[in-house]
């Protein structure tokens, strides 16, 4: 009767048939990306596309650039929680009130709203997300249960999965929404100091005068001992509000290290994407075809391993430099690569094991018996079994990304300036951390932590929620997660 | 084995020269010289074919002719500075494998065998948080509380029991002299706790779990059902088993000191190979790098050999097909 | 498969008289495991008893509780289980429950010792069998070094295994599986115990193993006078080693009988059906005969008869009252042949009326009512 409970109906069919539930879901999102949109244009044309726009040909070059200037504009548009809206950027009269802020608040909490406000936002995507499922699960799936369905529901109850959760989302939000949830734009305090400025009530004068934010951050800076400081959750004499204090360069450490997050997350994702890729396809082609071909691969995943990772990614990172490749995104691109290069066999090695055992389940002879091609059995007998270690190794590996970009950064082969990144934030305080400026090298340091353990804690989760009795030995990959290969 | 050493120092080669930095400039700095730069170019080789190079490559590599050091130290053989500098990474790297062994597997033993109890989450917590902090802050972390230690704890770091300071090479002449003993250890503690880090994390949170489930099998029960006292059960029966699936994580912590230590040394100053790497890196002073991956390699080779020789001393199951662990 | 019942040690006399005398008194043993749904009643009220020298055969499917019965008794029941303080387990006298582990570590192997099922799993792969043997000797009879070693040898040929000055330093991987369970044997053996147990000893072996193996087991009885337990699922082992069989049904035992007598003469309905489902005793039959059902997790004191919903000769009472073990007539020819049936048929010399009286007073006398008393120990 209903088109849902035919077998044979493609989901376009049972949309179609059922069209109420799926349209009340695009409406919210629609809504909800409606809201952001500028925000999340930025973030789309944050990455870096000029890899693409220069390896195109000539012709397509032009539509490139016109896109990119679509996207630019875009990116300009208006949002709901952006810092035009909100505003933290203000001075304070005699008086003790505040000129410039959000309904005249001080712009600690003008700021600290903003951040409630963005971050109740992005929980509302979280919502609508598991929503989504549901939907999709109750009205246009047509199997009324699946395994996925029971994974999900044991890592609802994985305190310890949840608790991963909860972190990394709070850092994904910080990345994607990097440009709104600072007290300034990275723009305006890091990169371009001398092309903005910044309005304040000077004491002397009696009157509101306008600086060059450059200068404003020379006078800002945190230089331990000695005299000048500025702390955490601290203003400086510019009634500009600072979070997480100031580097000894006077700009502004949240700023920094929300963006920060940006090209950390990037890093790690891309790379991981193309190790993790680059690891299935391999994992199902040695599970399928074994012989030769594991043969040919495990030399080549086990030379690569046999090298230490960190010190292969510094050599080939510096032996880039200067190359157009190493200017996209300060060096993120390059990273990324690497890390996914070198990442790769440790990935393999991983699901090479799940990999092999569904290769030796009988329905994949019996799909070989009746001709299926490869590929299709690969895709669809085997992948599925495969992913769910994926993901968990790859969360792990994640950690190790993070930890080891930053200890590039923080030797000077990373990421260059005046990109941010976490790992020059400490190399930057490394002289000042038994002082009063002790917040620069430290708070980098402790975020990194914290992500990491999240999305160690997310791995543990995602393993407990795919086979709560397996014997996944995640210890060497743990190992070198953990250690960053080496960081 | 032999195939993978051949291929890495492929990839090495293929690293140096297929990128964009030119030796001979290199060599001669931004001085600009034509000529001296054509006659350096000529003494290096680099005007042979390419194939050519490659091959020259790894003859001398697989004869273990290292060559000379270009830039950073120039005109030195690089086993000379092997010599002097990888002493220290050794001392570094070995009490980098044993405090984490002596103290995180230890904690991860006690762990499991008292599992949900409160000392069992805040040994367990613990070693998460260990295993997630990045060694190079943990590192400058130390340095400034050492550097401190007066004023934040009461005594003098560098003056306590042996004189030794914080920041430099330790001192590893004639160790059999206990003073002297005492003061390179000092002097490498503070560097191998933070090296260790996360090798400690990993051993103690492994280590819980080898040890919770080594305790229910049913040899374990065999054991109780004779009347074998509880203590003699854990340290006979628990602990060897516990240690087999560990074996591999040692060692395999152990290759990945080989990169840490590059951050680890440069914060406190130890010149070892680490650090030298990354000066030849920064340098381009490629004999040096490659005869350093080369040997990394070895290194790594060989640590896979100890891994399975370990593995052939605890389990004397190892080596007979079938009825594996 | 008839019943051997020319065995020297099936002297009637040992079954009747003072049955305190026994080696092994077991009075109502409970054992429960508290998962966070609910408790478990593992073992619920079960009674009986082991003479020296005697095998007692414990029968039942999987599920029905002999394993933690044998458990609770060597007392490796460890949290979230735990036994119900009106239990009783008296061995040479002696009260196990409530010792502490380190009273029970000297019982155990010495007094009980236990044979697992796997023996592959049960010696520990790491160390020789010689040395786990040893182990037992040093923990036991006080013999190390060589004294240690030539006495496991001598106790690896008692067990039938060839050439054991070689197999003394081998492992256990290194052994097949037959050769293994006589190794675990050994071990038991070793501790120089009055009672051993064996839990499900012949089942993870080839047939023609298991036959020598019992062999092997009657021999030892015999030789050092040991009582054995035997706790099996398989009525063909049954009738060939024990000198008396209680029968278990979901932790309760439900028939206990001489060998001969419960072959001959099953009383309680389900007895009957595990003798009729046996294949070898239906040849021509078009069909199997099978026990419809499962057997249920007991998750509350027993307030009826666990049987019943399986049972095709229940009645109304059956699901009210909780039948309780009744002496039965015997009809072998040994006269008090201790046989008891727990069925509300029984027994059967009475009406039905009277019958279901008794039961009921027989409960509450033995706080079967158990509702009240132990059914709520968390």
């Amino acid at each position: 009767m209903s088109v849902v409970d035919d077998e044979d109906a493609t989901l376009r069919e049972r949309l179609t048939d059922e069209p109420g539930p799926a349209l009340r879901v695009f409406a919210v999102v629609a809504a909800l990306v409606a809201v952001e949109f500028g925000a999340l244009a930025n973030l789309v044309m944050s990455l870096p596309w000029d890899a693409v726009g220069t390896a195109l040909p000539g012709f397509v070059q032009g539509v490139a650039a016109t896109l990119a200037g679509v996207g630019d504009a875009l990116a300009g548009l208006p949002t709901l929680l952006s810092r035009s809206v909100i505003d933290n950027a203000g001075y304070q009269l005699p008086s003790g009130e505040w000129e410039g802020t959000f309904m005249g608040l001080s712009p600690a909490i003008a700021w600290a709203i903003r951040v409630v406000l963005i971050y109740a936002y992005g929980f509302v995507w979280l919502l609508v997300g598991w929503w989504s499922y549901l939907v999709y699960r109750d009205n246009y799936r047509h199997a009324n249960w699946a395994p996925v369905d029971d994974m999900v529901g044991r890592f609802r109850n994985h305190s310890w999965g949840l608790f991963g959760l909860a972190i990394i989302f709070a850092f994904v939000v910080l990345a994607v929404f990097a440009p709104a949830l600072g007290p300034t734009t990275v723009d305006a305090n890091i990169a371009d100091p001398y092309l903005h400025s910044i309005e304040f009530y000077n004491e002397e004068t009696g009157s509101v005068e306008e600086m060059y934010v450059g200068d404003a951050n020379g006078d800002s800076q945190s230089r331990g001992q000695g005299g000048e400081n500025v702390g955490p959750l601290s203003y400086d004499q510019y009634d500009r509000f600072h979070p997480f204090g100031t580097l000894p360069s006077g700009k502004d450490l949240f700023t920094f290290m929300a963006a920060g997050a940006r090209v950390s997350l990037f890093i790690g994702v891309a790379s991981l994407a193309l190790a993790g890729g680059a690891a299935v396809v391999f994992a199902l082609a040695t599970a399928y075809y074994k012989g030769l071909v594991d043969l040919g691969i495990v030399i080549t995943s086990d030379s690569i391993q046999a090298m230490p990772q960190l010190l292969v990614i510094m050599l080939a990172s510096f032996v880039l430099s200067g190359t157009w490749l190493a200017n996209l995104y300060n060096g993120g691109v390059v990273l990324a690569l690497l890390f996914g290069l070198t990442g790769w066999p440790g990935l393999w090695r991983a699901v090479r094991g799940p990999a092999l055992q569904v290769s030796e389940r009988e329905w994949i002879d019996a799909a070989k018996s009746f001709g299926q091609r490869p590929s299709v059995t690969m895709r669809k007998h085997m992948l599925p079994y495969v992913v769910g270690y994926l993901l968990i190794y790859a969360s792990l590996t994640l950690g190790g990304v993070i930890i080891g970009v930053a200890g590039l950064s923080f030797l000077g082969l990373g990421i260059n300036a005046p990109t941010p990144e976490w790992g020059r934030a400490v190399s930057a305080g490394q002289p000042y951390v038994a002082t009063p400026s002790w917040h620069i090298s430290l708070l980098p340091g402790i975020l990194i932590v914290i992500v990491v353990t999240g999305f160690n804690a997310l791995g543990d989760g995602i393993r407990d929620a795919i086979d709560p009795q397996s014997d996944v030995d995640t210890g060497q990959q743990d190992q070198s997660a953990a250690a960053g290969g080496g960081a | 084995m032999i195939p993978i050493v051949f291929f890495g120092t492929t990839i090495t080669f293929v690293i140096l020269r297929m990128g964009p930095i030119d030796p001979a400039a290199a060599v001669i700095g931004a001085s600009g010289d034509t000529e001296a730069y054509q006659s350096v170019r000529r003494s290096l080789g680099l005007d042979q074919p390419l194939w050519l190079q490659y091959v020259d490559y790894l003859r001398d590599l697989f004869t273990l002719q290292f060559g000379y050091s270009w830039v950073v130290n120039r005109g030195r053989p690089v086993w000379e500075l092997i010599g002097v500098y990888a002493p220290r990474t050794i001392w570094l790297g070995f009490w980098s494998v044993m405090l984490p062994l002596f103290v995180g597997l230890p904690l991860g033993f006690y762990a499991g065998l008292n599992p949900n109890t409160l000392s069992d989450y805040v040994a367990s917590f613990g070693g998460i948080v260990w295993r997630a902090m990045p060694n190079f802050w943990l590192a400058v972390i130390f340095v400034a509380v050492l550097t401190q230690s007066e004023q934040l704890f009461g005594f003098q770091w560098e003056s306590w029991l042996v004189e030794t300071n914080i920041v430099t090479p330790p001192d590893l002449s004639e160790l059999w002299v206990p003073r002297n003993f005492l003061g390179a250890f000092k002097a490498i503690l503070p560097a191998a706790l933070v090296l260790g880090s996360a090798s400690m994390g990993n051993e103690m949170r492994i280590g819980r779990t080898a040890v919770l489930e080594t305790k229910n099998e049913n040899y374990v029960e065999t054991a109780r059902a004779k009347g074998v006292p509880g203590r003699k059960i854990v340290y006979k029966h628990v602990f060897r088993n516990a240690l087999i699936p560990l074996v591999p994580i040692i060692t395999g912590e152990a290759f990945l000191l080989l990169g840490g230590s590059v951050l680890v040394e440069t914060v406190f100053s130890i010149n070892g190979l680490g650090y030298l790497f990354y000066a030849a890196t920064i340098n381009a002073d490629l004999p040096l790098v490659g005869s350093l991956m080369f040997f990394f390699i070895l290194l790594s080779v060989g640590i896979n050999i100890v891994q399975d020789l370990l593995y052939t001393l605890i389990d004397p199951r190892v080596g007979y097909g079938g009825e594996g662990a | 498969m008839a019943a051997d019942s020319s065995r020297p040690d099936a002297d009637a006399g040992t079954a009747t008289e003072a049955a305190d005398d026994r080696l092994l008194e077991v009075e109502n043993l409970q054992t429960v495991f508290h998962t966070e749904r609910e408790t478990i009643r593992a073992v619920d009220g079960i009674s009986f008893g082991i003479a020296e020298g005697e095998t007692l055969g414990l029968v039942g499917e999987s599920g029905s509780g002999k394993s933690v019965t044998a458990r609770s008794i060597m007392g490796l029941v460890d949290s979230p289980g735990e036994l119900l303080p009106d239990s009783s387990i008296r061995f040479d006298g002696r009260e196990l429950t409530g010792l502490s582990e380190k009273q029970y570590e000297r019982v155990r192997g010495g007094g009980v010792a236990m044979v697992f099922q796997d023996p592959l799993s049960t010696l520990n792969p790491v160390y020789t069998v010689g040395n786990q043997i040893e182990e037992a000797l040093s923990l036991h009879r006080g013999l190390s070094g060589m004294d240690a070693t030539e006495k496991a040898i001598e106790l690896l040929e008692d067990v039938g295994i060839p050439d054991a000055a070689r197999r003394v330093s081998e492992y256990p991987h290194e052994f097949s599986g037959g050769m293994r369970q006589r190794a675990v044997i050994a071990m038991a053996l070793a501790c120089d115990p009055d009672l051993l147990i064996c839990d499900e000893p012949t089942t993870a072996l080839d047939v023609t193993i298991q036959a020598q193996i019992l062999e092997l087991l009657a021999e030892l009885q015999e030789e050092h006078g040991l009582a054995i337990l035997f706790i099996t699922h398989d009525m063909g082992v049954i009738a060939e080693v024990c000198d008396r069989v209680a029968v278990m049904y979901a932790g309760e035992v439900v028939e206990q009988a001489p060998v001969v007598e419960l072959f001959e003469n099953p009383r309680h309905p389900y007895t009957r059906g595990l003798l009729r489902s046996i294949p070898s005793t239906q040849r021509g039959a078009d069909r199997l005969e099978t026990i419809e059902g499962e057997v249920p997790t007991p998750n509350a004191p027993a307030t009826d008869c666990r049987f019943a919903p399986r049972c095709p000769e229940a009645f109304d009472a059956c699901r009210e009252v909780h039948p309780e073990p009744v002496p039965v007539a015997a009809e072998t020819a040994d006269e008090g042949a201790d046989h008891s049936a727990a069925c509300l048929l029984y027994p059967e010399n009475e009406t039905r009326g009277q019958a279901v009286e008794r039961h009921t007073s027989e409960g509450e006398t033995t706080g079967a009512g158990a509702a009240d008393s132990g059914g709520d120990a968390r």
